[in-house]
């Protein structure tokens, strides 16, 4: 058996281990160390960049029994959509810890070892095949975030670090219900216990059980969305956590509620997920979140509340596109969570860089830098392109493709998608001319444009947010597979009937996704 | 099951009425003229002082919960005696770990001084 | 009378740890008085090696299981589960003392030897297959932690609490043997299997009222003895006059006995009129996470805190009794496993931060202990986050069994109503988390003495216990699915 998740899921543990044993007393040392670890774990994702098949659905699949009497099984395993978000997550892991270098001053080791085991969780939750295992990966992402927020943020970095773990803490005890009732319903028709996804997946479900666990999940995955209305923690949490925080944050974290809307409750529920009642609240709450969270930012005073607001209005569109039920929607909806991940990832990478400087937020403190700081003046305007969906960047890719499956399931949903990529160019737009043009003031002539350091944190970034507009194609052919089983499991004969090519039947005769994974694979 | 009980019912409840009937027909019959005399302090006439919580030292209570357990002992012996022939060895036996039990008290509570009047 | 009343030795080697705990704790009461202050330490290890020894006994006594003395006691695995349960806490509890009655000069050999007494009911009440047993094993236990309450005896607070615990868990004894005189008039038996097969053929008379009765009656003994609401009102005031050791011991020790005993009456001899009492223990696990989660809320100070949450805890298990299944069972008996753990761990961490006369023990007098002393803290921590329920920690395969039994019994809105108060329940644990990690670091934090060797041993032992129940729960689990079908 191929253990290269495992390695993949386990470096930064490793790291952290070591990390416990090196003297807090030597702040280069530890620093150095994390940045090893963490580049590590990025350098081991590549390998599953190269050998991914993408002919096949779950690959490298591990599996072991972990507590029999229950059914639940040490289970990993990826696909096209959990690979984008591994080496997103691998990637901007490293890069939240290189960012850090000069931004944290204290308690530098104890910062250091809650990345990496936040980034051991997030790895997990995407990596899981296993129900039980999922849900302990996804609790466990809580307890070092909620300590990085609590314990290096802002001023009201207590409120917002107990309101964060609160909000997701109900949200995840309602999901684990549902992820409860799933498994009796499974038990009653097989006799058999499993948290395994496959077999889950065999359960045949009435539309009243499916309703009620579709509300479970929704809970759980709405807040980490999070959707509107159930927004509220994150302004907060955004604004109080230091820099790397908010875009491991942004960038990571809020995709495990998409990914649990795409992994499970579209496939393993899919009546409820077509009943055009869920639909229409998913997409009337998703368009409140782009066109809301658009507005909202439009009125921002604070740079990093802009941005998080900015987030709210994105993944809005993200929802939506999961609720469009078409390759299309899907498939955009997944490319502009990766896209999400760069660019605001980016973006608070940005906001980090003159805070670093300032030690202010305040859009007003700021103004004509791009006379001042021009390397990170030309970063940013690419941020801000790349965010607000130009071509040829990567926004522009993700935001088309949403919106061309939108429409095929509504011109009204559309129109609002249309006004909220309007909306978002206005407030971008608006932030980079009051920071970056017109009069510098006084105290802001000192400041010094980016470190190489820097640079280095946002070159990968950058490269690939031009990659994904340039050549997205690499991209959707991954994404291929992992959408068309979401597709055809929601509505079966989808891609018969409108005459298209269905990737499933492509050549390869790889497993289905309801079907047993074989071993050894 | 319950028919059983019926003598308990009639029991209590006679037991109930008792009082009730006797204090209210003294109520009803005697002559009520009360007056301060009556009221004062019985036979000898004099007041009484002090409160009637009175403060013992904690040694009678030592001396007390030791005479209990010591007394209660006895008590336990009783069944053991009664039975005596039938439990044979296996009673002496158990009867020498309790007895021993309660000597090694004994020793305790004498080497604590708690049998000393200081 | 034909019945021979002398046991074998395979019923004597059944009570093998009862009686190595009656003898170390004689020996240590005889050796009290002889033993120079400067020496007391010795008897604190005699009583940690004789619960190593009782340890062993209870292995030796389950690789022999069965009935003992006419019936009266049954050796099977749900006994041997509790008896090393509780005998793992007194480890834990005499290792955590070490320190704290050092501190507190009050070393001596008493409190050694009440905690074996103590112990020693509880083991009875473990194996008791018999209502006497229960009520003597529930009084031996029980008399010996009136005692340790108060043991502190210049104590105001604790001898308050003492006396409090007395007379009300003396209350509530009286209602449990007068629910046990009930069954045994109407049964005629007070051995659990007799009772089971009298009650089965009373079902259709019309005398089932009164056999509810008595099982209401003897719930209140029970519910009592587990703070179940709506007689939990002793808990916070004992746990926090109890010196803090002795509050560790009792949230956890007979606690687990106590349930052990709950769960052997009503799932054996009460079972077939589970429809008399179930009900009644669904609206007690209901309030008791209510009341027990909310107070906890707005507490200030920690030992106060803990003891409503452990009545919140005493919730959820009864949550699994309602279940009344066999999976039901199981998740009781792996819960109080890492409650025993995880409360013990900080219940003895307040000990040792409290200083002399227990003087910090507010929530705020915990500011920046993360900083002053990170492993201290993250072990406090860990136990923390057990208490909430995160992954990876004991807490969380606990409650996640029992809210899985108690799905699997369709008990949905009690599961939903339980898992919302454990998500408040987060709030006061996050607290203490705040304050050690999130506040400058006070006076309190930064003069705390390093833990002593035995604290450490204890405190270590326990964290790594809930990881490792947290990680691999199978190695618990199996044993308690297996034992829990043991018992009919």
């Amino acid at each position: 058996m191929d253990h290269i998740l495992s390695i993949v899921l386990f470096t930064p543990l490793v790291g952290l281990l070591v990390l416990l044993f090196i003297p807090s007393s030597n702040a280069r040392a530890v620093k150095l160390w994390a940045n090893i670890a963490s580049f590590a774990g990025f350098l081991v994702c590549l390998p599953l960049i190269f050998r991914f098949d993408r002919t096949k659905d779950f690959q490298f699949v591990e599996k072991a029994d972990w507590i029999p009497s229950l059914g639940a099984s040490y289970h990993l395993g990826i696909d096209g959509f959990s690979l984008l978000l591994v080496v997103l997550t691998a990637l901007l892991g490293f890069l939240a810890i290189l960012s850090s270098w000069n931004a944290i001053q204290i308690r530098l080791k104890e910062y250091y070892a809650y990345f990496l085991l936040l980034q051991v969780g997030m790895l997990g939750v995407f990596m899981a095949l296993d129900f039980l295992l999922f849900f302990v990966f996804w609790e466990l992402v809580l307890v070092p975030m909620y300590f990085i927020i609590g314990i290096w943020g802002g001023p009201r970095r207590v409120y917002a670090a107990i309101k964060f773990i609160i909000y997701t803490l109900i949200g995840s005890v309602l999901m684990l219900l549902g992820i409860l009732m799933l498994y009796f319903e499974h038990y009653s028709q097989f006799q058999v216990l499993t948290f395994n996804i496959a077999d889950l997946l065999q359960t045949d479900l009435s539309g009243t059980v499916q309703w009620w666990v579709f509300w479970a999940f929704f809970l759980g995955f709405a807040v980490k969305v999070p959707m509107w209305p159930f927004h509220t923690w994150l302004p907060d949490a955004h604004v109080e956590a230091p820099t790397a925080g908010s875009v491991i944050l942004a960038s990571v974290l809020l995709k495990m509620g998409t990914y649990g809307f795409l992994r499970f409750s579209l496939p393993l529920l899919p009546d409820a997920a077509k009943n055009p009642t869920i639909v229409n609240i998913m997409a009337v709450l998703s368009i409140i979140a782009i066109v809301y969270g658009a507005l909202v930012s439009l009125m921002q005073k604070d740079w990093k509340k802009l941005v998080a607001y900015s987030s709210v209005s994105h993944l809005g569109f993200c929802t939506l596109g999961i609720f469009a039920l078409n390759p299309a929607g899907i498939a955009g909806s997944i490319l502009q969570q990766i896209n999400h991940g760069i660019s605001t990832g980016m973006l608070f990478l940005i906001v980090g860089v003159v805070y670093e400087r300032r030690h202010t937020r305040e859009i007003s403190e700021y103004g004509g830098l791009l006379r001042i700081m021009p390397v990170f003046a030309i970063v940013f305007l690419i941020t801000a392109l790349s965010s607000m969906g130009m071509p040829p960047l990567n926004g522009f890719i993700g935001e088309i493709t949403i919106l061309q499956g939108v429409f095929q399931m509504s011109f009204n949903w559309a129109f609002w998608c249309v006004v909220g990529i309007l909306l978002g160019a206005a407030y971008l737009i608006w932030l980079y001319q009051r920071t970056m043009l017109g009069e510098v003031p006084e105290k802001n002539t000192g400041l010094k444009d980016l470190s190489p350091r820097e640079i280095a944190v946002f070159a990968p970034l950058l490269v690939w947010a031009f990659w994904i507009g340039l050549y997205p194609r690499p991209f959707f052919e991954v994404l291929e597979r992992p959408v068309a089983q979401i597709v055809e499991r929601v509505r079966p004969g989808y891609y018969a009937e409108r005459n298209l090519r269905n990737p499933l039947a492509s050549p390869s005769p790889a497993a289905r996704i309801s079907a047993p994974v074989p071993a050894g694979d | 099951m319950l028919e059983g009980y019926i003598p308990i019912f009639i029991f209590m409840a006679v037991a109930l009425a008792f009082p009730i009937v006797a204090l209210s027909l003294s109520k009803l019959l005697r002559p009520a003229a009360p007056s301060v005399t009556k009221l004062e302090a019985y036979e000898c006439g004099i007041q009484a002082s002090g409160g009637a919580r009175g403060r013992y030292t904690v040694r009678f209570y030592i001396i007390a919960i030791l005479f209990v357990i010591f007394d209660v002992e006895a008590v336990f012996l009783f069944p053991w005696a009664v039975r005596y022939r039938q439990l044979g060895w296996f009673g002496v036996a158990e009867v020498a770990v309790f007895l021993g039990i309660l000597i090694v008290g004994y020793i305790w509570a004498y080497k604590k001084k708690a049998l000393e009047w200081v | 009378m034909p019945v021979n009343f002398v046991p074998s030795g395979a019923e004597m080697l059944r009570i093998l740890p009862e009686i190595i705990l009656v003898l170390a704790g004689t020996l240590i009461m005889i050796m009290e008085p002889l033993t120079r202050p400067a020496n007391k330490h010795f008897l604190g290890k005699f009583a940690l090696a004789s619960l190593f020894a009782a340890l062993w006994g209870s292995v030796v006594a389950h690789a022999n299981p069965g009935p003992a003395f006419q019936n009266m006691l049954i050796v099977d695995g749900f006994d041997t589960f509790f008896r090393i349960l509780v005998i793992v806490v007194g480890i834990l509890t005499v290792l955590a003392s070490f320190q704290y009655l050092k501190r507190e000069q009050s070393d001596s050999g008493e409190y050694y030897a009440l905690i074996l007494f103590s112990l020693v009911g509880q083991c009875v009440m473990a194996g008791a297959n018999e209502l006497i047993m229960v009520f003597i094993g529930l009084e031996i236990s029980s008399i010996a932690t009136y005692v340790l309450t108060g043991y502190l005896r210049d104590d105001k607070r604790a001898n308050e609490a003492a006396i409090k615990y007395f007379l009300l868990g003396s209350f509530a004894t009286a209602f449990l043997l007068y629910g046990i005189a009930w069954i045994y008039g109407l049964t005629g038996s007070t051995n659990l299997t007799e009772i089971r097969s009298a009650l089965m053929d009373l079902q259709t008379s019309p005398s089932v009222m009164l056999v509810g009765t008595a099982a209401a009656l003897m719930l209140v003994g029970f519910a009592f003895k587990v703070s179940a609401a709506p007689f939990q009102v002793w808990t916070p005031d004992v746990y926090q006059g109890a010196p803090a050791p002795v509050a560790a011991f009792l949230s956890t020790g007979p606690k687990a006995a106590a349930f052990a005993i709950f769960v052997r009456v009503y799932a054996t001899a009460f079972d077939s009129i589970s429809a008399r009492w179930e009900p009644l223990i669904w609206i007690s696990a209901l309030l008791t996470m209510v009341i027990g989660n909310f107070a906890a809320l707005v507490q200030n100070n920690i030992k106060r805190l803990l003891a409503y949450s452990s009545i919140a805890h005493a919730g959820y298990l009864l949550v699994a009794m309602t279940a009344h299944s066999e999976i039901g069972i199981a998740a009781i008996m792996f819960y109080l496993a890492a409650y025993a753990l995880m409360n013990v761990g900080a219940f003895a961490i307040v000990a040792h931060f409290s200083r002399r006369r227990e003087r910090y023990l507010q929530v705020e007098d915990l500011a920046g202990l993360g900083w002053k002393q990170p492993v201290t803290a993250g072990l406090f921590a860990i136990f923390l986050l057990s208490l909430i329920g995160v992954p990876l920690t004991a807490g969380f395969f606990g409650k996640f069994y029992i809210f899985k039994a108690a799905l699997e019994a369709d008990l949905l809105w009690l599961t939903i109503l339980g898992l919302l108060t454990s998500a408040v329940a987060a709030y006061y644990y996050l607290r203490i988390l705040v304050v050690m990690y999130m506040h400058e670091a006070g006076e309190p934090a930064s003069t705390l003495p390093p833990p002593g060797a035995g604290l450490k041993t204890a405190l270590w032992a326990s964290a790594v216990g809930t990881l490792i129940l947290g990680i691999f729960p199978s190695l618990v689990l199996d044993f308690a699915g297996r034992s829990a079908t043991l018992l009919k």
